[in-house]
């Protein structure tokens, strides 16, 4: 029953105070949003505090919400700005890009394999090969990375990308083009 | 349509962006091109690893902790009233540390230069010290040098000193 009511009309229940609304938005969006944040800045632990802080800004905002635009583009461009603002304090404030720590790719990859059929040595190889594509998608430049995750793990358009990051589609067409370049070239060195 | 035309558009062709008419025009090419198809294939196994990278499963309290969040006030420095105020201090104070910077050592430097430089033994009054330019230019230079030789050039008549 809740998963036939669209999220937009639970944004307009949510802009009446309905929290119980909020509830099924959240746990409707929760794991899009926080995969797409982790997948962004690498580091579990802050993309759960992002993703948090996400659905706060939505709650804050739910009066601003315009119904005519989709709400999946809506809550990724909170998504998108919230990330790109959290790169840029981060660089002001350290000298070092966010380190995963190495725990994150192991619980990630542990989660994969929740049904226990792993050997270590399979655990230790898919946690290096992830190591290896996290630090290569975290190579590329902010907007490259950002259009390239919507696009890969999210499978949007790039007219929806374009919206979500306020540019043209020729635009996101030139990054996602930029950004598989600089990934093939990152990569290489690891292909089988 | 051409190898580089095609490889230009190969990126948005894995995306299925392109039109149907070109899409149609891209799977045709690749079809009989080995290089472009390599291309291709090399795209695609980019692609296919990404897909590698594992999901994160939200922590199972994340609801609770998020209405808890909710609940906490906001953490503040200073009243909002106060910390408006700051944000907006922050380029004039940086521009007047410069400024101020400048200022300073501009000071130390003429401070630095007159005291060791220009410091003489023959300088009895206070006020010589910011004249010598003009003193100094009377002086009689010593015979030999550079100066001394440049004075008499400009100052040959063509007459025989007497």
């Amino acid at each position: 029953m809740d998963k036939e009511i669209p999220s937009e009309d639970l944004m307009a229940r949510i802009t009446e105070g309905d929290e119980y609304a909020f509830e099924l938005l959240v746990g409707r969006h929760q794991s899009s949003i926080l995969n797409l944040i982790y997948r962004f800045i690498g580091d579990r632990t802050k993309s759960q505090d992002l993703a948090q802080e996400v659905f706060i800004r939505v709650w804050q905002a739910a009066g601003s919400y315009q119904p005519k635009a989709k709400f999946t583009t809506w809550i990724y461009r909170i998504t998108a700005n919230l990330c790109l603002n959290e790169l840029k304090s981060a660089r002001r404030g350290r000298w070092f890009p966010f380190h995963r720590s190495d725990g994150d790719s192991e619980n990630a990859i542990e989660e994969t394999f929740s049904d226990g059929s792993p050997t270590a040595e399979d655990l230790l190889l898919a946690k290096e090969r992830s190591r290896q594509i996290s630090e290569a998608i975290q190579s590329l430049p902010a907007n490259q990375r950002m259009a390239l995750v919507l696009r890969r793990y999210d499978d949007l358009s790039y007219q929806e990308i374009a919206k979500i990051l306020d540019c043209s589609v020729s635009a996101v067409e030139s990054l996602i083009v930029r950004a598989k370049r600089n990934l093939q070239k990152k990569l290489a060195p690891y292909e089988r | 349509m051409k190898c580089h035309i095609v490889q230009k558009k190969l990126s948005a062709y894995q995306d299925r962006e392109l039109e149907l008419r070109e899409q149609e025009q891209v799977t045709s090419h690749l079809l009989s091109c080995r290089t472009c198809r390599e291309q291709y294939a090399e795209l695609e196994r980019v692609w296919q690893t990404l897909g590698e990278l594992p999901e994160v499963q939200a922590d199972p309290f994340f609801y609770q902790r998020l209405t808890k969040k909710m609940e906490e006030p906001p953490k503040r420095l200073f009243l909002p009233v106060f910390e408006g105020f700051f944000q907006r201090l922050r380029v004039p104070v940086y521009a007047s540390i410069l400024f101020i910077g400048i200022l300073v050592g501009t000071y130390l430097g003429n401070f630095l230069t007159r005291d060791g430089l220009f410091r003489t033994n023959h300088v009895s009054h206070p006020e010589e010290m910011t004249d010598f330019i003009s003193l100094r230019a009377f002086d009689p230079l010593a015979p030999g040098t550079l100066g001394d030789g440049y004075v008499r050039m400009v100052s040959y008549t063509g007459k025989e000193p007497r």
